[in-house]
Order: C-alpha cells, then sequence, then structure tokens
C-alpha cells in the first residue's frame, strides 16, 4: 500500500486507532470485570472485588499466594449444582443437534428445490429472529403449560394425561432450539448458496447420487458456516438466562438462572462466579472449534486469492 | 471455498457481487424416472407432515399468545376461548408503570444504538480494510468475552459501575445496552465493507476522488445494507436487552423488557399476552425491514471471521 516506511507506520496506526473505541469499551466493560471476577472466585476479595465481596456470605478468602480453590470446592460439593451442570450439558447437546439436524435439512432443501414449500419452510424458520426472548420464552411457557395448547390438544383427542412440558427441562430445550434455529438456517443456507452450480452438476453427471453429491461435495465445501452455526447455538444456550428463567424449573435448571439465584437468592456472589467461570469453560471448548474453523477458511481462500 | 467468493469473485467467475443467495438458488433436475408414484406421494406426505410439524412448532405458542391477548373466557380444555373482549388492552394503555416503560425503551435504545454506530462503524471499516498488528487477536478478543455468561459478567461489573458511579443511571443502561451490541455491529458491517471490491474505489480515485469522496460516493452506498442490518440488529438486542438492564436499572429505570418479568409473575395472563405484542411490534416492523438483506447473507458473511 505505502511507498516507504512512513507511510506503512502511518496505515499501521490509522487501523490501531480506528479499532480502539470498542477495544478500549470491551477491554473496560468486559475484559476487566471477567478478570476481577476470576479473581474472585479464587478468594482475592480486594481491590475491584472489594464492593461485592463487604456484601457476600460463605465467602472463601485467600490467604496468599495464587489463590484458593476453595470455592470451587464448594460449588462442586453441591449436589444441587452438580445436576444443573449435567442438565446445561444435555440440553445444550440435544438442542445442538437437533437445530443443525433441522437448520440443514431446511437449508438443503431450499437449495436444491427452490420451490414454494422450501421457501414457507425457511420464512418459518427465521420467524423467532423477529420475536423478542422474553415474549418467546413467555409464549413457550403458555404453549405447553397444563392449560397449554398441547394438552388441550391431546385432551381433545382423548389423551387426558399428556404430560405437560412447561417448567420442566425438556420445554427449556424445545425454547432453546426455537430460540436457535433462524441463526443456524441463515448460516447454512448462506453456506450452501457459495456452493457453485457447476461444481453440483459435475458431481451429478460423473454418476453420484444425489446423497453422495450432498455428502462429498455441498457438506464439506459448507464446514465453516457449519461450525460456526453449531457453536454459536451452544454458546448462546450455555450463556442463556431469560428462556430457562421464565420456562424451566427452580432447580435442576440451566447454570444461567442458577447462577442469578445463588448471587441474588443466596447472596453469594463468589460460588455465583464460580458458576460463571464453569460455563465460561465449557463455552471456550466450542470456541476454539469456531475459531480454528473461521481460520482455516481463511487460509484456504487466501491461498486461492 | 469460503463466502470470500461468494461475495466478491464466485471460484466459476460470474460476478455475483452484492447478490442474494435467492439469485443462487439452482433447482437441481430430479431423478423422477426411476422413481415410482407411491415413493412420491409417500415423500410429498411426508414433507407435508414436516411443514405442519414446523409451523405448529414455530407459529404455535405465538398464535396461542395472541389469542390470550383477546379472550374473556377461556376454560381448560377449549381450543378457543368462549368470549372474547379487549378490555386487557384498555388496562396496558391505562397502567401508567407500563407506559413509562414503554417511554423509556423508546428513548433508550436509540441512544444505544447511535453511540454503538459512532463507536464500532469506523473500527468495522479498519477491520475490513487495513492490516495491522493484533488484528486477529482482536477479531477473537471480541468473540471471546462475549462467550462469558451474562450473568457471571454482571456481578463482576457490579463494583466498577459503583466506583464509576453509574450504577442506576441511564448512562449505566447505555453502557450495559451497548456492549451487547458490539459484536453485531462490529462484525457485519466489517464484511460488508470487505465485500465492496477494491478495483471500485480504486477507479474513483483514479478519476481524481479524494478519500472521503471514494468513502461517501463507493464505498458507503455498496455497504449500506449490510450497516442498516447491524444498526437494526443493534437497536432490537438493546431494546430487548433485560436481564442486564434490570440488574443496572431496577428499581429506578424499567424498560419494557425488563417489565415482563413483572407482568409474567403478578398479573392476569392476558395483561403479559397483551403486552408481549406491544413488545414485538418494534421488532417485528425492523426485522421486516431488513428480511431481504438478512436472508441474502449479510448476517450470516459478519460471522465469518478473515
Amino acid at each position: 500500500m505505502g511507498q516507504g516506511k512512513a507511510a506503512e507506520m502511518f496505515t499501521k496506526l490509522r487501523g490501531l486507532l480506528m479499532v480502539a473505541p470498542p477495544i478500549v469499551v470491551i477491554a473496560l466493560f468486559v475484559g476487566f470485570p471477567i478478570v476481577s471476577g476470576v479473581m474472585y472466585t479464587l478468594g482475592h476479595t480486594g481491590g475491584a472485588n472489594e464492593t461485592i465481596a463487604s456484601i457476600a456470605q460463605h465467602q472463601h478468602v485467600s490467604t496468599g499466594g495464587l489463590g484458593t480453590l476453595d470455592a470451587y470446592r464448594d460449588v462442586f460439593g453441591d449436589n444441587q449444582f452438580r445436576r444443573s451442570l449435567v442438565a446445561t450439558i444435555v440440553v445444550t447437546l440435544v438442542s445442538v443437534v437437533v437445530v443443525m439436524v433441522l437448520a440443514w435439512g431446511i437449508a438443503l432443501y431450499l437449495r436444491l428445490a427452490n420451490n414454494w414449500v422450501a421457501k414457507t419452510l425457511a420464512a418459518l424458520a427465521v420467524v423467532p429472529m423477529f420475536i423478542p426472548v422474553v415474549i418467546a420464552s413467555y409464549a413457550i411457557l403458555t404453549f405447553y403449560a397444563g392449560d397449554g395448547f398441547l394438552k388441550t390438544m391431546a385432551s381433545q383427542l382423548g389423551w387426558s394425561d399428556a404430560p405437560v412440558l412447561s417448567y420442566k427441562m425438556s420445554a427449556v430445550a424445545l425454547g432453546s432450539i426455537w430460540v436457535s434455529l433462524p441463526f443456524a438456517v441463515l448460516m447454512i443456507a448462506s453456506g450452501l448458496a457459495g456452493v457453485p452450480n457447476g461444481l453440483i452438476e459435475a458431481a451429478r453427471d460423473a454418476g453420484a447420487s444425489m446423497t453422495r453429491t450432498v455428502w462429498s461435495v455441498l457438506l464439506p465445501l459448507t464446514l465453516v458456516p457449519t461450525v460456526i452455526a453449531a457453536t454459536f447455538t451452544a454458546i448462546g444456550i450455555l450463556g442463556s438466562f431469560t428462556l430457562p428463567y421464565i420456562v424451566g424449573p427452580t432447580a435442576p435448571n440451566l447454570l444461567g438462572p442458577i447462577m442469578a439465584n445463588t448471587y441474588s437468592a443466596y447472596n453469594q456472589p463468589q460460588q455465583s462466579e464460580v458458576m460463571a467461570v464453569v460455563v465460561f469453560g465449557l463455552a471456550a471448548v466450542a470456541g476454539v472449534a469456531y475459531v480454528w474453523a473461521n481460520f482455516r477458511a481463511a487460509k484456504r481462500s487466501g491461498a486461492t486469492r | 471455498m469460503s463466502g470470500q467468493q461468494v461475495r466478491g469473485q464466485s471460484a466459476v467467475g460470474q460476478p455475483v457481487a452484492g447478490s442474494t443467495a435467492k439469485d443462487l438458488m439452482y433447482r437441481v433436475p430430479r431423478p423422477s424416472l426411476g422413481e415410482s408414484r407411491s415413493a412420491r406421494v409417500t415423500r410429498a406426505i411426508l414433507l407435508g407432515m414436516f411443514v405442519v410439524f414446523m409451523a405448529l412448532f414455530i407459529m404455535g405458542p405465538l398464535a396461542w399468545l395472541g389469542i390470550r391477548a383477546f379472550s374473556g373466557t377461556w376454560h381448560y380444555p377449549h381450543l378457543l376461548p368462549s368470549a372474547w373482549t379487549l378490555k386487557w388492552w384498555k388496562q396496558v394503555f391505562d397502567d401508567p408503570t407500563l407506559f413509562d416503560a414503554i417511554k423509556l425503551s423508546l428513548t433508550l435504545t436509540p441512544v444505544v444504538t447511535a453511540a454503538s454506530m459512532v463507536v464500532c462503524l469506523p473500527a468495522a471499516y479498519a477491520f475490513a480494510r487495513f492490516d495491522f498488528p493484533g488484528r486477529r487477536f482482536f477479531l477473537v478478543a471480541m468473540f471471546a468475552t462475549n462467550a462469558f455468561p451474562r450473568t457471571g459478567l454482571f456481578i463482576a461489573m457490579a463494583s466498577l459501575f459503583y466506583s464509576l458511579n453509574i450504577m442506576s443511571t441511564f448512562t449505566g443502561l447505555v453502557v450495559i445496552q451497548l456492549i451487547g451490541t458490539i459484536v453485531f455491529m462490529t462484525w457485519i458491517p466489517a464484511a460488508a465493507f470487505a465485500a465492496v471490491p477494491p478495483s471500485l474505489e480504486e477507479a474513483a480515485r483514479d478519476a481524481g476522488a479524494g478519500p472521503l469522496r471514494v468513502f461517501a460516493s463507493v464505498t458507503f452506498p455498496l455497504a449500506a445494507p449490510g450497516i442498516l442490518v447491524a444498526v437494526i440488529l443493534s437497536f432490537l438486542a438493546a431494546f430487548d436487552e433485560a436481564q442486564g438492564t434490570y440488574f443496572i436499572g431496577a428499581p429506578n429505570y424499567v424498560t419494557m423488557p425488563t417489565v415482563m418479568y413483572t407482568l409474567v409473575q403478578h398479573y392476569p395472563d392476558q395483561v403479559s399476552a397483551v403486552f408481549s405484542i406491544m413488545l414485538s411490534v418494534p421488532s417485528v416492523l425492523l426485522m421486516l425491514l431488513v428480511r431481504k438483506h438478512v436472508m441474502g447473507g449479510a448476517l450470516a458473511e459478519g460471522f465469518q471471521l478473515r
């Protein structure tokens, strides 16, 4: 771009200056609290944690060195927490799998048979994006409630003791799928739209069946958007609060509402923060896949450019 | 073979910049010769069942809620109310708390969105066009910090908010909602800027246009749909933010979504239903405005880091 070192320096500096505002906002209001939150879980109650530590109960304070893991021991020793942790992992995995299957099915159908049925399905699948999560949660709660549609319909058909899903983990999973579907469909549909027709035709001409074409042409070429969709779905569900808070049971529930409850009802911010770190750890596992997929793709497209 | 080639130059050499996913759709001829009539019928039935199932799964809860907002008496197990009424709507409009919440939401959200644009759009351009040290690190850091559970973040933030004296203030609310918009407002416009072919900008420069002129008459108009999607998604993210707003603002500042928490617990179901419909109106209208671009890949592009 620039001629000479000075111009190059200027370009670099300009870029840094322009990205500084959001980076500073994130560093100050997200990065810094996360770091002090992690310090707090290790028993460091001074500095930025003083305010919160002064009102906390059942706190484990570090006596020196790197800190103490007592708060973690405390949290993991709690049966209720372990059950919620398992519930969180199971609901996340089940929801991600269902979302990916539905999204792939709809996106693939849209790509291969661009008819009104496919368009209707795609339009349906993005509807949840139009609805605030609070509203969606409330709508799902009433739909699967004791006097909700599912029970009513079952009773009309003569099945009077159909299960009530509201306030159960199944409703949380259904709600998570409902909320996550649009993003996954958009990601995968956009990825599939990027596969040139020529490649599909070539595979078909060479005698590959439709299934074979999907498996060895469309799937590999849509791997990155698929990984992105799966990661964001997983991270979104792991950290969700409003949906499980409104739709789910008191406990065990997803860790989002459990940590909020640990803070506000039991006044134990340290234990709550420990749970946040645990969920962050789970999200990191999914996040690594996302970063890997992105940079693999960037490297590939860089090589072909 | 990533989305990069889709927006810019495709692998087979067709210029597809700005094309929507729809244009790229392609009908693969179905081999119907070897297929029996009954297999076709079975498939049509299965497909029909799937469409009905999806319609029920997605629209069912919303329709159920919609009916409730107009129901006078509705006893289980009847599929529809036996009496209809508009009195719940009147109750919502007459309730000053609910009205104040609507007012606060409609002032706060535009402020947050504007702040987000000022903070993020230059950065989006820089991420798209300039190479600088730490570029990748910043992109990943934005994503990573976003993955920390909000509840844990809000608790850890409390100290900072107290020491900055912005707890329970308008400024505090702007900050808490702003951080939820940054990823949208940076990533999606960055992809939109990146999709503008540099050759077009060069051509304008060669014709004697200055940098600002190039940006205003070439780069910005081409990136505008992506920016609009980001603005609307950020607006909705801020408008819908409930947990942090409740945490920082309550009880002095109550927005529309935070009112819902109280409504669900303390009001008749029908009032919550009415309020739900009112709360959904801005989302539905704004999303309809950008539906085409969102479906066409503007959102999906933003989530592919480069």
